[in-house]
């Protein structure tokens, strides 16, 4: 059994971590010490390992609940967890797509402020930002 | 008129649905072109059309059901599409 203290430090986290993730519903502790603290088993610290590597995966602690639910569930199969898995990485692809496409229009407005020495009021990356829109530049 | 439907592969529930989901589709559109896709053999496609959910469906390269409509619910999507373009 651990304490809070104990468990933070087998797993590597702080113990506000640790309390974000019971109040999430992500651990729970199995009993109290005599001393009224809170006392957590080994299967926290694997659940506590389960949720650092699936955020590293970049699953939000909604779907990881999900997952560990899944875990459980015995109609559930590796299909499923395998389908969010697939919905997981298509969000990181469009995520990167539109960062990707961020990254295109701050080209556009370096590339077309030629003269950095010219006054604030005529900066041509903050007029175009006044725009409605960026102008697309041909390539 | 092309539809594609967007699967995760090893999905019980897409495999289950898709032939129904086909004829449906055959009864409403007269010149229907199915496809059925792995989203992992087609991914950037699937990104391109906006797919986050599986399973998903596009229409003539629309996301049109970000999951599994019933054969009526697609039936009744491609009629009115059909009649939207007549």
């Amino acid at each position: 059994m651990f304490t809070i203290g104990k468990l933070a430090a087998v797993a590597e986290v702080t113990t506000d971590t640790l309390r974000y993730y019971e109040r999430e519903g992500l651990i729970e502790p199995v009993g109290k010490s005599p001393a009224g603290y809170r006392l957590y088993d080994k299967d926290s610290a694997r659940r506590i390992r389960f949720v650092k590597q699936a955020q590293h995966c970049g699953f939000t602690l909604a779907e990881i609940r999900e997952l560990l639910v899944l875990r459980r569930r015995d109609a559930a199969c590796c299909g499923d967890v395998r389908t969010r898995a697939i919905e997981k990485k298509l969000q990181l692809e469009n995520k990167i797509r539109a960062m990707r496409a961020m990254s295109k229009a701050l080209d556009r407005l370096i590339a077309d402020c030629a003269d950095e020495t010219r006054p604030v009021e005529e900066c041509t990356i903050l007029a175009a930002l006044e725009r409605t829109t960026i102008p697309e530049r041909a390539h | 008129m092309k539809i594609e439907l967007f699967y995760s592969p090893g999905c019980q529930e897409c495999a289950a649905a898709q032939a129904s989901l086909k004829a449906a589709a055959q009864q409403a559109v007269a010149d229907l072109e199915w496809r059925e896709l792995s989203v992992l053999d087609e991914l950037d496609y699937a990104v391109e059309l906006g797919v986050l959910t599986l399973p998903s469906i596009a229409v003539d390269g629309e996301l049109v059901f970000s999951s599994l409509p019933t054969p009526k619910q697609l039936y009744e999507a491609l009629r009115r599409r059909t009649a939207r373009e007549a």
